[in-house]
């Protein structure tokens, strides 16, 4: 029972100044295994901040972070899932699933989480889930200012993964859950 | 063993009915066998020394009467005898080993016997049993079992006690002890099964279900599963680290090879299973010592099948032993009449109506109270003190106590003191100190017992805790 958080496009302190308190106080540390970032943290501070939640933390660079050394993509296995990481504003058109699985497929993993376009989304697309958690913050993408924030919590325990969602809507935390389960045979290699 | 062929005539009725507590009456009876062995004459001289047992300084200067039969005297002493004439005395300190291999004998039949009883004398069991039971085969294990009451003394009754009280272990750790993405999982499961299938092919937007505030793993409320889940998260660390110094000596707990850590997933199991049935006393460093010893006796019991169970007779017979001393580990109730501090003063006054001498000279002169070392021998029930083969010598004179555990015990700690008497006569509150927290790995254990079961049980005591 291996707990993920993935988050990103936090944006602090150019377009937000902080995570939502509602957010805050139920992110405690000691409960989360590893975390996730897309990417656009964008200081050191934030940085630090999500270290003391977990001290395993994985980022890939967002195309406004300050810190130049994350990588551009990242990949790691919990449990039996092989994850990647992307911040997204590489692969084009932004948010598009033909390209985001052209990505899945070249990483060669099953759940590939990508931000930028700072709208929640979760498919399933070819044996594999492509996940974006959205903006943390809520702050304002490239595309729009109408943006909930959000981020996701995944419960990976053996071949299934719960992913609980949690979007700050109308000033209200709103869960969401979503089973999805990995099939044992593995697709097609390329 | 003996040089030599020795054939051995058959046991006369004499020698059974005294059951060995001392190997000096013991000698006695086997006066008969020994004649046969005199011929060698001189060379016994020789062997003597080397088959001796050793025997501590201590138990020579302790000021008993002893009488001619007594093995328990120095060595040089038994050489004089020996030149001084062969007589039985002489003769029976020889094949010390040949005597205690036709009492292991004797001992196993007794036990053996005894156990296949239908209907099992519990007061006999306990007599035999606190002179100790034979390693090897399942007599100690199955002992233990009937001595704690976890066994009915009806041998019919043994096969549906034993399943029903698997099942009802196997029971218990489903219920408390699933983490809880198993359990939503399950519950999902029950709950919408025909939809899963459908989704599970197609592809596109994944679906999400709106689930309640409490039903997930960041919810801060209360009676959330996860909430409860995180809150003992603590708990098991405490347990794992001192799972892992347990016995590092010993493989079957220590190291990382896959058996020693299905051990100790077993123990934690069975921890966490009790700490989490007594919210009032939860976990207490030290629990994981007293569960290692009943737990390794369980499971190298050679019946394969009570070993395979191991770990649910365990919780059992754990939960049977600390029910009597688990108002030790709570640290409220250390004042009360049940509480460890009122133990350590009944070990005081056991210690001043023995032998006022020492008990005045610990109490006043060197000041060394009871709290500074009785605490971990009495709430460890020992087993910190001795090395592992001896604890289960020792647990064996506890259990089979028919005037509780504690009693037995504050009375081996009294023989304890009186063992170690003359050194602590002579040291300060630092040396004395040290002693006792450090207790001698020199001192013969049969004889601690045996100085043990000497001093009268403190029946006033045992009414009241009925």
């Amino acid at each position: 029972m291996v707990l993920v958080l993935a988050l990103g496009d936090l944006h602090i302190p150019h377009r937000a100044h902080d995570l939502p308190a509602k957010f805050k106080s139920m992110l405690v540390p000691g409960k989360i295994q590893h975390i996730i970032c897309t990417g656009n943290l964008c200081i050191k501070e934030v940085h630090d901040y999500l270290k003391t939640l977990c001290p395993d933390l994985h980022i890939t660079r967002g195309e406004y972070d300050e810190e130049t050394k994350y990588p551009e993509t990242k990949t790691l296995t919990i449990g039996q899932f092989k994850l990647g990481l992307c911040h997204g504003h590489q692969v084009i058109p932004w948010g598009d699933l033909d390209s985001l699985a052209m990505l899945q497929r070249q990483l060669d993993v099953d759940i590939l989480i990508t931000g930028h376009t700072h709208q929640f989304t979760a498919y399933k697309h070819e044996g594999g889930v492509v996940i974006n958690p959205g903006s943390a913050t809520g702050a304002y993408s490239s595309i729009t200012y109408e943006v909930n924030p959000s981020f996701v919590l995944m419960d990976i325990d053996g071949l299934r993964v719960v992913v609980y969602v949690y979007e700050l809507i109308d000033g209200e935390v709103k869960v969401d859950k979503i089973d999805f389960k990995k099939t044992s045979s593995t697709h097609p290699a390329h | 063993m003996i040089k030599g062929k020795l054939k051995l005539p058959p046991l006369n009725n004499r020698i059974r009915k005294v059951f060995p507590d001392r190997l000096g009456s013991l000698v006695s009876g086997f006066e008969g066998i020994i004649k046969g062995v005199r011929i060698r004459g001189s060379v016994w001289e020789v062997e003597m020394g080397e088959e001796l047992e050793p025997i501590p300084p201590n138990a020579v200067g302790f000021g008993r009467e002893r009488d001619a039969d007594d093995v328990y005297i120095e060595e040089d002493v038994v050489d004089t005898r020996v030149r001084i004439g062969p007589n039985k005395d002489a003769a029976a300190a020889t094949p010390v080993l040949v005597l205690k291999s036709i009492v292991e004998e004797e001992k196993r039949s007794d036990f053996e016997y005894e156990l296949s009883q239908r209907e099992i004398n519990l007061e006999k069991l306990q007599r035999i049993a606190s002179t100790g039971i034979p390693d090897g085969g399942s007599l100690r294990a199955t002992t233990w079992k009937l001595l704690l009451g976890y066994l009915p003394s009806s041998h019919e009754l043994w096969e549906k006690e034993l399943k029903a009280s698997r099942q009802k272990y196997a029971n218990l750790k489903e219920e408390l002890l699933q983490n809880p993405s198993a359990y939503t999982w399950k519950k999902d499961i029950e709950s919408s099964s025909a939809l899963q299938q459908e989704d599970s092919d197609a592809d596109g937007r994944l679906t999400r279900q709106e689930i309640s505030q409490e039903d997930h793993p960041l919810s801060l409320g209360k009676a959330n599963l996860w909430q409860k889940y995180f809150q003992l998260t603590e708990m098991v660390e405490q347990i794992d680290r001192d799972l892992l110094r347990t016995h590092p000596d010993i493989p079957f707990f220590s190291g990382e090879s896959s058996f020693s850590r299905k051990n100790r997933e077993a123990m934690k199991n069975i921890l966490l299973l009790f700490a989490k049935l007594n919210p009032a006393i939860r976990y207490v460093q030290g629990m994981n010592e007293i569960l290692a010893t009943i737990y390794y006796v369980f499971s190298t019991d050679t019946d394969k099948e009570n070993a395979a169970n191991a770990e649910a007779d365990s919780f059992f017979c754990f939960v049977r032993i600390l029910s009597d001393s688990v108002d030790h580990f709570c640290q409220q109730l250390d004042n009360s009449s049940g509480g460890i501090l009122s133990t350590l003063s009944r070990l005081s006054d056991l210690l001043k109506v023995h032998d006022r001498e020492l008990w005045h000279h610990l109490e006043f002169t060197t000041k060394v109270k009871p709290q500074y070392y009785g605490f971990r021998w009495i709430t460890l029930l020992l087993t910190q003190e001795f090395d592992f083969q001896s604890i289960f010598r020792i647990w064996d004179t506890l259990l089979s106590n028919p005037f509780g555990v504690q009693d037995m015990l504050l009375r081996i700690c009294c023989a304890m003191l009186l063992c170690v008497k003359a050194k602590l006569l002579s040291g300060d509150f630092v040396a004395n100190l040290k002693l006792l927290q450090h207790y001698p790995e020199d001192i013969n254990i049969e004889y601690l017992l045996q100085v043990a079961q000497d001093i009268s049980p403190d029946t006033s005591f045992y009414c009241l805790s009925l």
